[in-house]
């Protein structure tokens, strides 16, 4: 019998560093050094001193950013979740060919890009838009700023978002054995507390999944605010872009986005510790 | 609670939608500002994204980027793939979730690494600064569709094929390799629309000569809303169509029903 490619491959240890070799020096060369060089330019730049971390945790408008940004995203997750549930309930409990329509629907949004969607919102709630011109038609003579504010930028980021959610929390319920339910119902569950004590936990699984990604993913986000959003409402994503690009305050810029990578990490640990990443992105 | 999910669910539904369709009138108006619905309709806009070198030369800079951020990661990430699957080896789980660490990593942070970075270098502002940024970020994509590819083959395939005399080399060549074909396209088409979308490293790193399309279509928001986005968002959105649309179609020839889905990327 021939010596098996499993075998022989196990047997030669080297075989999988050989595969491996390529991929691991072309990410530490191209991914792990300028991320460490973010890490040192933080430190470095103008002087080595650990001024720039004083001005970004105690400076009054990096604070406010950092907040700003913070429950932007939990406000963001939120809506996900009340906007992501019911339509995956919706689709969890049609026939075969709505629950397909709407999946393709939900897929389509996923692989549009974020910046078409972005300008679409754009259209959508600008002064010459529909929205207004609706405002107008029931009586609102002077309809306020639709574009440009916070409103926008969140309500955009919702609608860019909320696939993750939808399709996260929908593959938990596709899974949900009718008969749970059923014998819930037996059992004299109805209703709401049918809904709090069965249908909930059942699906907690997917909605931390969904909120997690959704969360990490706003806490970052770049181009929606900063196109949509009010300039003096930032996220700390824009304010990273903000000091590269006007100020080239290379070190100022590399404290804010440390922080928002220690804090995405660390909400990232968490979630791996409970779950596993690889579910995550899976 | 059961007829008022459905409800919202279908609100849901329209809020999902009115913003991927109310690109397409936009795209054929003749007024030059984002006015919905438009005065009138023409095809002027068409014209002016296919004659406009200002947005013909960003677009073939996406698409020779993208395809050559496709071949280097499918070449980095085949053989790694097969080293993550199908061995077992000290420092294995260290390593799978270092190939998932772009994923976590905000853009924007990495933009800013890119931007030090790839200017010591001198490659800032070019393509190939462009194709060695995106190919970081389309290692995890590319990596989490193949893998789950190869968990699912069929060993026993290969074991048969060896057993009735074939090499090593063989084996691959004539089981795995057309086997995993689907997956490797797939993850091939994964990465390529990972470069293709890409934006927030774009923006900081493309410069003037090799911008691309989404960083085109930044700028031009920002600055002065041109009709033509209208028009490459419309284009845009039927590629998307065609190729979510294209596998149903095929799965109902062929009468299985594989479901497109796509990992997230971190934007």
């Amino acid at each position: 019998m021939g010596m098996s490619l499993s075998r022989l491959t196990e047997k030669t240890n080297i075989w999988p560093w050989l595969l491996l070799a390529p991929l691991g020096i072309y990410m530490l060369i191209f991914f792990v050094v300028p991320l460490a060089d973010v890490a040192i330019m933080s430190f470095t730049e103008p002087r080595v001193s650990l001024a720039n971390y004083e001005r970004v945790l105690t400076g009054a408008l990096y604070q406010r950013v950092f907040v700003n940004t913070f429950l932007t995203a939990a406000f963001v997750t939120l809506c996900c979740l009340a906007v992501g549930y019911p339509l995956a309930y919706l689709m969890a409990h049609s026939k075969p060919r709505t629950a397909m329509l709407i999946l393709l629907l939900v897929t389509m949004s996923f692989w549009t890009s974020f910046l078409v969607r972005t300008y679409s919102w754009m259209v959508l709630l600008g002064n010459n838009g529909p929205l207004i011109a609706f405002l107008q038609m029931i009586g609102i003579d002077q309809p306020p700023q639709l574009l440009f504010t916070r409103f926008s930028s969140t309500l955009a980021m919702v609608h860019i978002l909320a696939p993750y959610m939808i399709m996260n929390v929908y593959s938990v319920m596709k899974k949900i054995d009718p008969v749970l339910i059923r014998s819930a119902e037996s059992l004299g569950a109805r209703g709401w507390s049918l809904f709090r004590h069965v249908y909930l936990p059942l699906t907690a699984p997917g909605i931390a999944n969904g909120s997690v990604l959704v969360f990490v993913i706003c806490l970052g986000f770049y181009v929606t605010p900063v196109l949509l959003g009010s300039p003096r409402e930032q996220m700390i994503a824009g304010l990273i872009g903000h000091q590269i690009d006007e100020f080239l305050a290379f070190g100022m810029g590399s404290a804010m986005a440390m922080v928002l990578l220690v804090v995405t990490l660390i909400i990232l640990t968490i979630y791996h510790r409970r779950f596993g990443l690889d579910k995550l992105w899976g | 609670m059961n007829l008022f999910m459905r409800w919202t669910g279908i609100l849901v539904v329209i809020f999902i939608a009115a913003p991927l369709v109310i690109v397409v009138p936009m795209s054929f108006s003749s007024a030059n500002s984002l006015q919905f619905p438009p005065p009138g309709y023409w095809l002027g806009y068409y014209r002016a994204y296919f004659t406009n070198p200002d947005w013909l030369i960003p677009t073939w800079n996406s698409i020779l980027i993208a395809t050559a951020t496709t071949i280097l990661t499918m070449i980095l990430v085949v053989p790694a793939t097969f080293a993550l699957v199908r061995h077992k080896f000290r420092g294995k789980s260290f390593a799978d979730l270092m190939m998932l660490m772009p994923l976590a990593v905000p853009h924007i942070v990495m933009a800013v690494g890119y931007y030090s970075y790839l200017g010591d270098l001198g490659l800032v502002h070019s393509h190939l600064g462009v194709i060695l940024a995106h190919t970081c970020l389309s290692v995890p994509i590319a990596f989490l569709v193949l893998s789950a590819n190869l968990k699912g083959f069929d060993r026993n395939l290969e074991r048969a094929a060896q057993s009735l005399g074939a090499s090593p080399t063989k084996t691959f060549m004539h089981i795995t390799l057309p086997i995993l074909r689907p997956g490797l396209i797939i993850s091939a088409l994964f990465a390529f629309v990972q470069s293709f979308d890409e934006t927030v490293v774009a923006i900081f790193i493309s410069g003037r000569d090799a911008a691309t399309l989404p960083r085109k279509m930044f700028d031009s928001i920002r600055q002065e809303a041109d009709p033509v986005i209208a028009v490459i968002s419309t284009l845009l959105f039927f590629l998307v169509l065609i190729g979510i649309a294209a596998p149903y179609f095929v799965s109902a020839l062929r009468s299985r029903a594989p479901k497109p889905s796509r990992p997230a990327g971190a934007h």
